[in-house]
């Protein structure tokens, strides 16, 4: 039995859809292509605040979910910070079983990234992509004040939301897919509003290789 | 076989929350009365956003507390409208003073509860106290399992309740995170089969200045035991309503509920869990588990608790040798100084002829997942009490004990 955990590790109210698309985004192609899967966010974390840390959860199986009920990843297979800074300050690797993948949204190398990852002996792979750089929004997702800003504005939050990865969701979801291989590119690509900063990521992302562990 | 406006129907991908919004929506509800406390809030950030776009043309009132969002419902349905609301946890407390006016006044509101617990510890998870503890107030009750059996439940409990031999609120419970926050595929009928099954309603008192009547007027002590006794009636007659309602709710939709039990793998069994709500759908799986090792084990889903299925219950609980109550409330003090649903189904059982032995299980205190193991744990005291012929003690503390 196959069995995947994604946890997306983001920021309350600023990245928390850019977030909430990746999870969402895996979850529905995992479907489509015949699994079982589920998406969700962490119950405690709502109602979300700015800039606090958050997480969304995916789960992927052959079979039948039967966890389905529980309220957190306990074993994430795949991890990703939507926002670099998050390398710090709290366990994300919690959990995590050997030969794991962590995503970081970044534009520093994975060599220099390795140095803050608490217990990286457990990753098969370190993935490191400038998701901001990818998607044209450098100033704003650099900048996490400004962006604070620009969030408490609710301008153009509608047209935000009806597209699927519009930003840097989708630079992030192009280097869960083709490092780890939990869904097929042809299944998801549709999917993503953003299919320019989807391709260059698939490219330009820095993916470190270590001893894979057979899961 | 299906209906002509079948190929209308849709399946969506939504949680609890939605479904009850979905479900007001298709309901076609006159009047909201909304106040936020999570989880109830994504049903009235959905049902908002429906009206903002035009989908659903309904009077939208955000009250000052629950207090007065139950008011407004209160006078709402006075005036004849259909009304729809909701809350979880101590917002079901705030507007406690409101349940009897209500269902005393015969008002057929429909509250939407998605569970939390009480402070302490307060946290955002599901204990079904806040609704239980209203329990006796006069409203219709019971839980769904499901995001589908919310909607579901939905419709069938305004066709309940607004049935002019019931005429009685409704309290349609979801537990908070596992149906409200768990997104599953939910099947939103066509809107016709919809008005076929639920027509508009049509208060048959209602206020009206053309036409004046008093609504909840003070009244003598003499002129109590009538009213008292007609209010205890209209719940007691609710019971061939729901059975009728039902039933014709699977004929319509295809999708046909017992109205007061599910039973699963019963069968044969000879221990079952006694429960409500989401929990039971990690019941299945455990249970499937424990049936491939050959235990005989089931479970028994309360699906309406008021009015309770007393002779029900005690039919189909008298059957086995151990009767699990998994709680997922508080009633401290209570019988079993454990929770609430051991004190009545016990009560159920007592004129049966031969009855089981029956164990509470505090089990999914403060809203934490039932997990498998836990299952199997409650599954092999229910065994032991079967081979020793009594129970060791009326009841556990699931996670406290060996």
């Amino acid at each position: 039995m196959s069995y995947t955990e994604l946890t997306v590790w983001t920021r309350g109210i600023i990245m928390d859809k850019e977030g909430r698309d990746i999870v969402n985004s895996v979850s529905a192609s995992a479907r489509r292509e015949g699994k079982h899967a589920q998406a969700m966010e962490n119950y405690v974390d709502n109602p979300d605040r700015t800039n606090a840390p958050t997480r969304k959860y995916c789960r992927i199986s052959d079979e039948v979910l039967e966890n389905e009920l529980t309220y957190e990843n306990e074993h994430p297979n795949i991890v990703v910070l939507v926002e670099g800074t998050m390398v710090k300050g709290w366990d994300y690797m919690r959990g995590m079983p050997p030969g794991g993948t962590l995503i970081i949204n970044t534009h520093y190398s994975p060599e220099y990234m390795l140095r803050f990852v608490p217990g990286p002996e457990r990753l098969a792979q370190l993935v490191c992509v400038d998701a901001a750089h990818l998607a044209h929004h450098k100033w704003l997702y650099y900048r996490l004040g400004e962006l604070g800003l620009d969030r408490l504005s609710t301008e153009g939050a509608a047209e935000r939301s009806k597209l699927i990865a519009p930003d840097i969701a989708a630079p992030l979801i192009a280097a869960v897919v083709k490092s780890t291989g939990i869904v097929k590119m042809e299944t998801i690509l549709p999917m993503i509003a953003n299919k320019n900063a989807f391709e260059m990521a698939l490219s330009e992302m820095k993916i470190m290789q270590f001893n894979p562990v057979a899961v | 076989m299906p209906t002509a406006t079948a190929a209308k129907k849709k399946t969506v991908r939504i949680n609890g929350c939605v479904a009850s919004a979905q479900a007001a929506k298709y309901a076609d509800v006159d009047v909201i009365a909304a106040y936020p406390i999570r989880p109830y809030t994504a049903t009235m950030m959905a049902l908002a956003q429906m009206v903002a776009n035009g989908e659903l043309d309904a009077e939208y009132i955000v009250a000052d507390s629950e207090h007065s969002q139950l008011s407004i419902a209160h006078g709402a349905s006075s005036s004849g409208a259909r009304v729809f609301t909701g809350s979880s946890g101590v917002g079901v407390q705030f507007a406690y003073e409101l349940y009897s006016p209500i269902s005393g006044s015969r008002m057929p509101v429909q509250m939407m509860i998605a569970d939390r617990t009480l402070d302490p510890p307060g946290d955002f998870g599901s204990e079904h106290t806040d609704a239980l503890s209203t329990r006796d107030m006069g409203w219709l009750m019971g839980w769904a399992c499901d995001a589908q059996e919310a909607f579901d439940n939905h419709l069938i409990a305004y066709r309940i309740g607004e049935d002019k031999r019931v005429l009685l609120p409704q309290m349609v419970c979801q537990d908070g995170f596992f149906v409200s926050h768990i997104t599953t595929d939910v099947e939103l009928p066509d809107s016709g089969q919809v008005r076929e099954f639920l027509p508009p309603y049509k208060h048959p008192y209602p206020l009206d200045p053309r036409h004046p009547v008093s609504h909840g007027p003070q009244i003598m002590p003499e002129q109590g035991p009538p009213l008292q006794l007609e209010r205890a009636r209209a719940m007691e007659d609710s019971m061939a309503v729901i059975e009728e309602v039902h039933k014709e709710f699977g004929e319509i939709f295809g999708r046909h509920y017992d109205p007061w039990l599910e039973e699963y793998k019963t069968d044969d069994a000879e221990v079952v869990f006694f429960l409500q709500g989401g929990h039971g759908v990690t019941a299945r799986f455990a249970i499937q588990h424990m049936r491939e090792k050959g235990l005989k084990v089931g479970m028994v889903r309360l699906r309406t608790i008021r009015p309770y299925p007393t002779d029900r219950v005690c039919e189909v609980l008298s059957k086995f040798k151990v009767v699990g109550v998994i709680e997922t409330n508080m009633a401290l003090g209570s019988p079993a100084s454990g929770g609430a649903l051991y004190a009545d189904a016990c009560a159920a059982l007592y004129e049966a002829p031969e009855r089981p032995l029956v164990i509470s299980f505090m089990a999914g205190m403060g809203g934490e997942a039932i997990v498998l193991k836990e299952f199997y744990w409650m599954t092999e005291k229910m065994i032991q009490a079967q081979k020793r012929g009594k129970i060791e003690k009326r009841t556990h503390w699931v996670g406290f004990e060996e």
